[in-house]
């Protein structure tokens, strides 16, 4: 195990720079999810962070060691790819071996080493099968299992859960979860699923545009999203965004909508009268009834999803969602009621999208 | 209830039924050229084959049709004869030495030229590839020259080199096309399993090749199987001759025995037919490799 350091990492692509000066931290043992939209560089990253792909500037240090010029093997780490990228050509028993045996290993350790890992995902019945006579569930389990295999200072996962279909996501995202727990190895997990990152990591780096916007605990970012960004890439479904004024009601600082509607905010954000502003509003937040802030609307849409129900309805020309009890009644056209606490509507600048 | 006058014509372009008769129309046209081109591959075999079974007068009087009387000594005298075997084993040595050549070569060059940049890289394979433009009979004269100097003239080396510098070209182009499609994901996960180029060839890329490898090896065993020119400059000795050579044996300075040389053709071409059926599935494979997204 290890601790791995980016210090200012840097990568560009002739004169296109897509990886401006990272600088991350991440512990022995802890679990950091990079998540983000496509092409904002997390795969990169990573790559870089393997030795896949050469780095413009900055350090990266594993293990308290600078890595820029060693080779993936000489950094001691494994990575498993969205793709699996079993040799197909292998069995199962070679795929996981290959690695060793490219080390010089005997053929007793080779075997010792395999078994112990395939015995760990339940891989033991399938190791004389070819990659091509397996499931996608259990070549994604093939593929941890070499990366298991050569014991290494880190884990690099690159989305290595994005070709498989959503049950066998959820289940192989609670296996990864376990085997991190048994083997306690420093792990990086690209994903640009941000429930993947919530449940999986403990801690998330949110990147964009090749720049690191926020990192912290999943619920630091759930809870105090830094900044548009953020607060629309975290949580599910998405933050609802509107805009407005900074006013006052009833002596107290508010945000007045288009249409006149007024939602009090917390009184420690740093407003001014005038304001132009964004809210943002989680769906989960927005509770039927009066308690808060009410906000009524007419239903646009209803989603039922099973245990709950997603009501889009119109708040100042723009469509809100809340989520509602599964059984809650509520009827396409009809007037819906809302409310929300001043505590949890987030305020961000308009202009920067800074969280106020 | 619908009112059927009232509702719009139907397009018979998009009528029901319209785009199978279509499909069908256009699959009659495909059998009609397929058949035709079938006919054209296949006549001149049988043709030739049968026409090792006849007298030389027969063949002359009806050179496609069956023969009057079946002379099978045609054949028999052939297969017994000692000549016939030394030819083929001749043959035999130069092609696998060809083909092992130009397997070796061409894979090592493609996958440098897949895998590495290099400075110039982009011209050096395009100085590869000019070279399938020129076949060896426009160059035998300077080739005839450059082997002799090398002491290579009546020799095996002396047939089986040009081949392998003119065949270079072409594997390097399919084996490239081939590399550059396997998926860059194998690559990485190589390269983390601690290989190097050289074990990613060995223990990865050739493993996973067989298709290419047997459609770059069968395209060079046919070349330097049929090759006549060549080896007709090159080897003096005709205990060296390939069977190409030994057509000439059945030619004189008045009259040409026909019926021999056709028996003698076929007898020479099955082994090529054989391993061309053999292989069949993985030339295939390998010609239309990365054609469509697997």
């Amino acid at each position: 195990m290890a601790s791995v350091e980016l210090h200012e990492v840097r990568k560009a692509f002739g004169a296109l720079e897509v990886i401006h000066g990272v600088s991350l931290h991440i512990e022995d043992g802890e679990f950091v999810a990079l998540v983000g939209p496509s092409g904002c560089g997390k795969s990169t990253l990573l790559r870089m962070i393997a030795g896949l792909e050469d780095i413009s500037g900055g350090e990266i240090i594993i293990d308290d060691a600078v890595v820029n010029d060693l080779t993936p093997r000489e950094r001691n780490i494994a990575m498993v790819f969205q793709s699996y990228a079993l040799y197909p050509h292998m069995t199962v028993a070679e795929n996981m071996g290959f690695n060793l045996r490219l080390s010089g290993a005997s053929k007793a350790e080779i075997a010792e080493r395999v078994n112990e890992a395939a015995r760990m995902l339940d891989l033991l019945p399938l190791m004389e099968r070819k990659p091509a006579q397996l499931s996608g569930g259990q070549r994604q389990r093939v593929a941890m299992g070499r990366a298991i295999v050569r014991n290494p200072a880190v884990f690099l996962f690159d989305e290595p859960l994005s070709n498989l279909d959503a049950k066998l996501r959820v289940q192989m995202r609670s296996e990864i979860k376990t085997l991190h727990q048994k083997v306690k190895t420093t792990s990086i997990y690209v994903t640009h699923d941000q429930i993947e990152a919530m449940t999986l990591a403990d801690r998330i780096v949110v990147l964009n545009q090749g720049r690191v916007e926020q990192q912290g605990t999943p619920m630091e970012l759930y809870k105090n999203p830094a900044n548009l960004f953020v607060a629309a890439f975290i949580g599910s479904p998405a933050m609802n965004l509107l805009d407005g004024t900074i006013d006052a009601e009833g002596g107290e600082a508010a945000v007045r909508l288009s249409d006149g509607t007024a939602i009090r905010i917390a009184q420690d954000r740093k407003v001014r009268r005038g304001q132009p502003i964004k809210i943002g509003l989680r769906p989960e937040h927005l509770s039927p009834g009066k308690a808060g802030t009410a906000l009524t609307g007419q239903t646009l849409l209803v989603e039922p999803t099973g245990a709950q129900t997603h009501v889009i309805f119109d708040l100042a020309g723009q469509p809100v969602t809340a989520i509602v009890d599964g059984e809650y009644p509520q009827r396409h056209g009809s007037l819906f009621q809302a409310s929300i606490a001043a505590e949890q509507v987030h305020v961000f600048d308009r202009e920067s999208g800074v969280a106020l | 209830m619908t009112d059927i006058a009232s509702s719009p014509p139907i397009d018979a372009a998009t009528a029901p039924g319209s785009g199978q008769r279509l499909r069908a129309t256009t699959q009659i046209y495909m059998y009609v050229a397929l058949i035709l081109v079938a006919i054209i591959v296949v006549v001149p075999l049988i043709s030739t084959a049968l026409g090792g079974f006849k007298t030389l007068s027969d063949l002359r009087g009806n050179p496609f049709g069956m023969p009057t009387e079946w002379q099978w000594s045609n054949y028999g005298d052939i297969i017994v004869s000692q000549r016939y075997w030394l030819q083929m084993g001749n043959s035999l040595v130069i092609a696998v030495l060809t083909v092992f050549l130009t397997l070796a070569f061409g894979a090592m060059a493609a996958f440098c030229f897949a895998h590495i940049r290099f400075f110039g890289s982009d011209y050096l394979l395009n100085y590869f590839l000019i070279g399938l433009m020129f076949p060896a009979a426009t160059a035998i004269l300077p080739l005839y020259i450059r082997i002799r100097d090398l002491g290579l003239v009546d020799t095996y080396w002396g047939v089986v080199l040009p081949q392998v510098a003119f065949g270079t070209g072409m594997s390097i182009m399919l084996f490239r096309n081939y590399f550059r499609n396997l998926p860059s994901e194998l690559f990485d996960a190589a390269f983390v399993d601690g290989c190097g180029y050289m074990r990613f060839f060995w223990h990865i890329t050739l493993p996973l090749s067989r298709p290419i490898i047997a459609t770059v090896g069968i395209i060079s065993f046919v070349g330097s199987w049929n090759s006549y020119i060549l080896p007709l400059i090159m080897l003096n000795s005709e205990s060296r001759y390939p069977w190409p050579l030994g057509i000439m044996i059945y030619r004189g300075e008045f009259n040409t025995e026909w019926q021999l040389v056709l028996a003698f053709i076929t007898l020479t071409i099955l082994p090529t037919i054989i391993v061309f059926f053999l292989a069949q599935k993985h030339i295939i494979a390998g010609l239309t490799a990365g054609a469509v997204k697997s």
